[in-house]
């Protein structure tokens, strides 16, 4: 990591050249070694430091945006220069009316100095055990395991001067055998709260109960969807449903139909990066502090999240999800993604259900078939079961799900009273906390070999 | 450049490696949004680094950096050493490479016109051009189009003597069009979805799109999608149009044959494969008429290249001949396990990530039939075109592919419009449906940027030459 201190000054020195009227420095480093296995060793092993560097300036109303990976000041000065002759040469964008003031910062923890610090040879070590919990059933383990840390600075010509690091520990475990495979994962950023053996002894569990798997006919079941498998649900619907892009282009399922019934009472969805035990980032990529936004209130439609030019065209304010400006196209999008617990625990879940099945993840969801239904189709894999009279009975072969989430949604008949942090496309700092859900009727549309 | 990475590998040498190798890359990058009329956004990148990939111990590690001195070199390939003594300590035998010629030599995109010496305002002007079209109507709700370039520089060298220099060039773009009347909403895209269409190609490629001159064609047959019914469900005889039938190999054929799947090295994330080593040679993929080939070789294409980032010679693989599966995309690693030596499909994303087996261009060979033809001789069925969602499962076997429009082929010509048209199936029983393919007057190399794999996931570059194809008595109009 650079620091905070000569991160600043090198910044600062590198603004004082520019000649645009405002002036944005986004900054993201980071220093990350991933493990990779399978077959039940290590087969791809890396260690990677980075960092970008992004010069957004306005000139008048006009926007240009540069980047470079380079920390010398003469690539920072050409990378502010370009940017500068891209915003001369821009159109003017009525929407903006700014780049961000200095705000309130929440503070977050983020940061562990042991995840920072753990080597590949701890990584190494610790896999070892994860293939011994295969040994004794012969199953092969595989899967990632990543440790580092990284930094975010946003800086600009307003005074604008936010800085967070963190840290990142997370581990993904499937284990295969002759007909079955079982999977679990888990993230935080810390590596003491991730509980490797534990997720290979979940994982080894799963393959275990899954194997010999029954064919069923696809059609209408009640389900009870794992985190992981309802994260990936959440994956999709943060592009397709929740972010400002979706919904400027009316193609949102919330788009329309604010303040109705859009889900069932007890369901609530929103974006916290601030909520205790799970924080991410307390600004955005624009200098923003996060605020909380609730997508689903209750069941009824609250709203989107917003970064600087989409709530001027919203007529809103900010609600501190803007982007690094290279993603600027795509929007706000919420980072942090949870869903309220309910009061069950995950055993009276399927305690509940008479006969239906239990899904540990979907493979390759695809959330674009009907957007403004939250049409959604994916695979089940790494452990799919039956229950009957409220017992995990056997595994089955995989099934595909086609089905709208507007209408899973509104059948959730439980969710868990514990969550659980999921990995998510913005690694640690964006990690969603999900409980376990209980829908009926949910529909399966088709089958595979295995 | 080349030397200081000629240092690192004696460095290296002087520690006792088994091998090692050294990639610079550079890449510059321009990127244009242009939504309705107003850019949203504009942006220029230059990312460079160098990545050090080391076998120690009979294991590998892989560092880089983005720091280009001597110094920083030299700690990145230290730290590329401890990985692989690290990763040594759960190894099960020693990494083998197979033997490969190894290469002095250049390579650089054929092009005639630098698509970074083109004026920004020549760029913006054309998307503005063809957005204007676009929201000529008032069911328009929004126009996007894109345009894309990069200039990619990739110098490899290593412990076996190999040195290597590259230069691409890459252009691409296109629009979408949506509209939209409060309770429905249809998006049309050209000449693909999800970005357009690209290649190793000058900015003549973007000229060649045609972007205005289709505009009109586009949005009105998104307009018309808001009235139209939805495709019915049932079995159908289908007409799958050169860029869907891309995807379509893309997912069923690409992927499934990519050899570090086949032996569960990437099962994690993006999973398996059915196309298991023992069904090498012995099943029948598809129909006899079905012919695909990983060729890297041919011009334009955005999988091409001259040397994979193992510093194996670009190839033309057979990989499913007559509709026998003969063939797998392979590297210098896998490649002894079915006894053959590298298909020389070795890429990685940039200097930061490791190479993986992808995809180069993975191309449907061309058949004998004229389009015209072919929907003349589909009648009941339907034409299918531009793709708007996939899935798959994990070993690549059932399929769902979602679509922008489709049209029942009625008289022997397109005729009603559907909308949310969907196909589904298990992929051998798929393509042994396959009857007939369209000619090389209909062949096109699609270009795919955007093909994920791996952990830190990686975004690679491949593309898929393909022309109109039928399928028989597929699973269609399948939703809720």
């Amino acid at each position: 990591m650079i620091g905070k201190d000569k991160l600043f000054t090198l910044i600062e020195k590198a603004m004082e050249a520019s000649r645009a009227d405002q002036t944005e420095v986004v900054v993201a480093g980071s220093s990350s070694g991933l493990t990779r296995f399978a077959n039940s060793y290590i087969h791809q092993n890396v260690a990677v430091d980075d960092v970008k560097i992004y010069f957004r300036v306005a000139v008048g109303k006009k926007l240009g945006t540069a980047s470079c990976n380079s920390l010398k000041l003469t690539d920072l000065k050409r990378a502010q220069r370009i940017a500068t002759q891209i915003a001369k040469r821009q159109k003017e964008n009525p929407d903006f009316d700014g780049f961000a003031k200095p705000g309130n910062y929440a503070t977050t923890d983020t940061f562990d100095e042991k995840t920072s610090r753990f080597k590949p040879r701890q990584r190494a070590s610790k896999l070892k055990r994860v293939f011994k919990k295969g040994e004794k059933y012969d199953y092969s383990m595989a899967g990632a395991f990543s440790t580092g840390d990284g930094e975010i600075a946003v800086l600009n010509s307003n005074g604008v001067r936010c800085y967070q690091n963190f840290s990142s520990a997370s581990i993904n475990v499937i284990a295969s055998g002759e007909n079955s495979s079982g999977y679990a994962a888990g993230i935080s950023s810390r590596i003491d709260d991730v509980d490797i053996p534990g997720f290979a002894a979940i994982a080894v569990k799963k393959c275990r109960m899954s194997r010999d798997p029954k064919e069923l006919e696809p059609g209408k079941y009640d389900v009870i969807l794992e985190p992981a498998a309802i994260a990936e649900v959440f994956e999709w619907l943060n592009f397709v449903a929740f972010g400002s892009k979706a919904y400027e282009d009316q193609t949102s399922f919330l788009y329309g139909r604010i303040g109705e019934q859009v889900a069932g009472e007890n369901v609530t969805i929103y974006d916290d990066a601030l909520e205790t035990g799970n924080e991410g980032l307390p600004f955005d990529f624009e200098g923003v502090p996060k605020k909380r936004v609730d997508f689903i209130k209750n069941g009824k439609a609250e709203g989107v999240v917003h970064n600087l030019i989409s709530a001027k065209k919203a007529g809103m304010e900010s609600t501190g999800h803007g982007l690094p400006p290279e993603l600027a196209a795509e929007g706000a999008l919420p980072l942090n993604i949870r869903m309220a617990a309910g009061n069950q625990s995950s055993d009276e879940l399927i305690a509940g259900v008479e006969d239906g099945l239990l899904v540990t993840r979907f493979h390759y969801l695809n959330g674009l078939l009907d957007p403004r239904q939250a049409l959604m189709t994916g695979m089940t894999r790494d452990g799919l079961f039956r229950i009957k009279n409220g017992k995990v009975k056997h595994g089955l072969k995989n099934l595909r799900f086609t089905e709208s989430m507007m209408d899973a949604f509104k059948n959730v008949t439980g969710i868990s009273n514990e969550r659980t942090a999921v990995a998510s496309w913005w690694g640690s700092l964006g990690s969603m906390y999900v409980p376990t859900l209980r829908i009926k009727e949910f529909n399966f549309s088709g089958k595979t070999d295995f | 450049m080349k030397d200081k990475l000629l240092e690192v590998i004696d460095h290296l040498r002087s520690k006792g490696i088994d091998y090692a190798d050294a990639r610079y890359v550079s890449i510059e990058s321009e990127s244009i949004d242009v939504k309705d009329m107003q850019v949203d956004a504009m942006v220029h990148d230059i990312n460079q680094g160098v990545g050090i990939r080391v076998i120690a111990d009979g294991a590998w590690g892989f560092a880089a950096t983005s720091i280009l001195t001597a110094g920083s070199l030299r700690k990145t390939a230290n730290i590329a050493l401890q990985v692989a003594k690290a990763s040594a300590m759960t190894k099960k035998e020693d990494v083998r490479l197979a033997e490969t010629e190894i290469h002095k030599g250049t390579y650089s995109t054929k092009y005639d016109v630098d698509p970074f010496s083109i004026k920004p305002k020549q760029k913006i002007d054309l998307l503005l051009k063809a957005n204007r079209v676009l929201k000529r109507k008032k069911a328009i709700h929004l126009a996007e189009s894109i345009l894309r370039f990069n200039r990619t520089k990739k110098i490899f060298v290593s412990s076996e003597g190999a040195e290597i220099e590259q230069d691409f060039i890459e252009s691409g773009g296109g629009y979408a069009v949506t509209a939209a009347d409060g309770s429905e909403v249809q998006r049309r895209s050209y000449p693909n979805s999800f970005g357009g269409d690209f290649a190793c190609a000058g900015y003549e490629f973007i000229e060649s799109l045609n972007l205005v001159e289709n505009a009109e064609r586009i949005r009105e047959e998104a307009i018309a999608l808001l009235t139209a019914p939805p495709m019915p469900s049932g079995e159908a005889d289908l007409v799958i149009d050169g860029s869907q039938m891309a995807l379509q190999v893309h997912e069923s054929c690409g992927h499934p044959t990519e050899l570090d799947r086949v032996l569960g090295t990437e099962i994690s994330l993006a999973g398996g494969s059915f196309m298991t080593t023992d069904k090498l040679n012995e099943l029948k993929y598809g129909s006899d008429i079905v012919n695909i080939y990983a060729d890297a070789t041919v011009e334009g294409g955005l999988g091409s290249f001259g040397f994979d980032d193992e510093g194996v010679e670009a190839q033309r693989t057979p990989i499913v001949e007559n509709g026998m599966f003969v063939g797998y995309l392979s590297s210098r690693e896998t490649a002894p396990v079915v006894d053959r030596r590298s298909s020389g499909a070795m890429r990685a994303q940039s200097w930061q990530h490791i190479p993986l087996i992808r995809m180069t261009n993975h191309n449907l060979e061309p058949g004998e039939w004229e389009l015209d033809d072919l929907i003349a001789d589909t009648n009941g069925g339907y034409f299918v075109e531009t793709n708007k969602s996939w899935s798959i499962d994990d070993r690549r076997l059932n399929f769902q592919f979602g679509l922008e429009i489709a049209w029942k082929i009625e008289n022997g010509k397109r005729g009603q419009i559907f909308k949310n048209p969907l196909y589904t199936g298990m992929t051998p029983k798929f393509w042994n449906g396959c009857d007939a393919i369209c000619n090389r007057n209909h062949w096109h190399i699609w270009g795919v940027p955007n093909c994920g794999k791996g952990e830190p996931m990686q975004v690679m570059h491949v593309a898929h030459g393909t022309a109109p194809a039928r399928f028989r008595n597929v699973e269609a109009g399948v939703s809720k």
